[in-house]
């Protein structure tokens, strides 16, 4: 064999190895950790309106819930030792225009001031899980919250950089509708994906979003409400991410994959045939 | 199987179970592809050296050639010599959709749970002496302000803990407070969560900032009951050395 062939074979042979060594060694890493429970809320795409004002559409049924367990706030005073609420089940769907997000949870009793958020990061800047308090060594952003009161009978969508901050905005872009039977609140938010004012959470399919959740009971114990303000049930930052329109072209990509692989294979064997014969 | 190909054949394997199994026994485990790296070049190391030391490439890339045309092949030669000719494009085309296709999973996180303290809080130490009353004290304290998340039993386990992520941390824990100063302890609980630098990920710790509510004298004393209760010691300056 003169030298050509044998740096064609060498060249064959460390791109043979390279596949077949990337893909065991590539294979063979640990999946991401995962905590217990889930980490993020799938909103699924869907075609046609979204359930925007529905707690009880049928779509909700067939979706499987993101579960998040919520502490009583002692973060911060006023703090609160005990709370009505201690998980929330999570759904949702967006279309690519608009998207509505369902949160379920156990309250054993219906009353006026009930009430339920849904809190997100704005922008680039990261922002603290509490009002988007501020932070010492990293400069931090707003965070846009969706709140919905029973007794207002819809959601104000407002917005906060740390404690006592918190505003209703101009734009009030958020709808959202509660219903409770036996014991179960089902509240529904929705808003367009995008809005347009930046002290939104703009939500595009595919890209990840930070989102919490709080919750108040509303209860009157000894003619008091029993949670209010910052006495509630919250959750920490976790995923959001509308889901993106399947992507047909990766198909193409690995057809073409397998066609460069096996083209490949002819021209070097028939390549060292060549050389072994002369 | 005594050909030159053979032979690293076997150092690629060997070295392969070191970097993978037995070095991270010692040290924290390679990526994976610093591993393939490694073996890429020890194939390269191996086939220069070969040549180098008077083989002929030829000799030592000759059972591939031979391999891949199939001359004089029979029996199991001839079937893995199709094996491998059909496995390599799917292998290729496999590779490339699991490098293309969306993850579902959300960004990885590796928040950095030890950072580096600001250096006003280095080597400060408890102006307090460790008497029986003040121990007392801070156990006292402990119970109102911190066990509704790190427990009363120190164990991150309080009524509040559920919910957070990061949870709270778990001083009976040897990987906690025991590897930490006194001064580290005192900068984290006047400061929390939101004093941490960005690779700790200072917006999602829900440890709160003491000093807005608890004097220092509380916090040096909270940190005392917080060792003894949970049977650690501090790490002192001389383990440091
Ligand atoms: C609202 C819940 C909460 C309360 C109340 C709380 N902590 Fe924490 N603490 C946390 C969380 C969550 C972490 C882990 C995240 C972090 O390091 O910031 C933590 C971390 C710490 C650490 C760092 C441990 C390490 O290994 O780095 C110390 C020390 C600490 N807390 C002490 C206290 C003390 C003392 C109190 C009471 C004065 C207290 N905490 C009250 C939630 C809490």
């Amino acid at each position: 064999m003169g030298y050509m062939k044998i740096f064609n074979v060498a060249l064959g042979l460390t791109l043979m190895v390279t596949g077949v060594g990337a893909s065991c060694v590539f294979a063979s890493d640990p999946p991401p950790e995962g905590e217990t429970g889930s980490v993020a809320v799938r909103l699924f795409l869907t075609e046609g309106a979204v359930p925007a004002d529905d707690p009880n559409a049928a779509v909700w049924n067939t979706i499987e819930p993101a579960e998040f367990k919520l502490a009583p706030q002692v973060h911060w005073p006023d703090r609160i030792q005990e709370v009505t609420v201690k998980s929330v089940k999570v759904r949702g769907v967006h279309n690519g225009e608009d998207m509505a997000i369902l949160l379920e949870y156990a309250d054993p009793s219906e009353d006026a001031a009930d009430a339920a958020a849904v809190e997100f990061m704005v922008g680039d800047k990261m922002a603290h899980f509490a009002h988007g308090q501020e932070m010492l060594q990293v400069e931090g952003g707003d965070v846009n919250i969706w709140y919905w009161k029973k007794e207002h009978g819809k959601a104000t969508d407002m917005t906060a950089k740390g404690f006592k901050t918190i505003r209703p905005q101009e734009n009030q872009n958020v709808s959202a509708t509660g219903a409770w039977q036996d014991g179960t609140w089902r509240v529904v938010f929705s808003r367009p994906l995008q809005t347009g004012d930046d002290l939104d959470v703009q939500v595009t399919p595919g890209e990840w979003r930070n989102v919490a959740f709080a919750f108040w009971d509303g209860e009157i114990v000894d003619g008091d409400v029993k949670e209010k303000g910052s006495q509630k049930a919250v959750s920490s930052w976790w995923y959001l991410r509308a889901e993106p329109p399947p992507d047909n072209s990766i198909y193409g990509y690995v057809v073409l994959g397998i066609v460069l692989a096996a083209g490949f294979e002819f021209f070097l064997v028939r390549k060292i045939r060549r050389g072994n014969e002369s | 199987m005594k050909g030159p190909l053979a032979k690293t054949a076997i150092l690629l394997v060997g070295m392969y179970v070191f970097l993978k199994f037995i070095l991270p026994l010692f040290t924290a485990p390679l990526p994976a592809s610093l591993i393939f790296l490694y073996l890429a070049l020890t194939f390269a190391s191996a086939m220069i050296f070969y040549t180098m030391s008077g083989g002929s490439l030829d000799e030592f890339m000759g059972p591939v050639g031979r391999f891949l045309t199939g001359s004089g092949q029979v029996g199991i030669a001839g079937t893995a010599r199709i094996l491998v000719f059909v496995l390599f494009p799917l292998l290729v085309g496999w590779q490339t959709y699991t490098r293309l296709a969306p993850s579902d999973m959300p960004p990885a996180e590796n928040r950095t749970i030890h950072p580096a303290p600001p250096g006003e809080f280095v080597g400060l130490a408890n102006p307090y002496p460790r008497t029986p009353e003040n121990i007392m004290m801070g156990k006292g304290l402990y119970a109102a302000f911190c066990s509704p998340c790190h427990g009363a039993n120190f164990d991150g386990k309080g009524p509040a803990a559920v919910g957070f992520n990061p949870p709270p941390a778990n001083f009976s824990d040897p990987g906690t407070i025991a590897q930490l100063q006194e001064s580290y302890l005192f900068w984290r609980i006047k400061k929390g969560g939101v004093g941490l630098p960005v690779e700790a990920m200072p917006w999602k710790s829900a440890m709160p900032r003491w000093e807005v509510e608890l004097p220092d004298e509380w916090i040096w004393k909270i940190i005392m009951g917080e060792y003894d209760g949970a049977g650690q010691s501090p790490r002192t300056w001389e383990e440091e050395e």
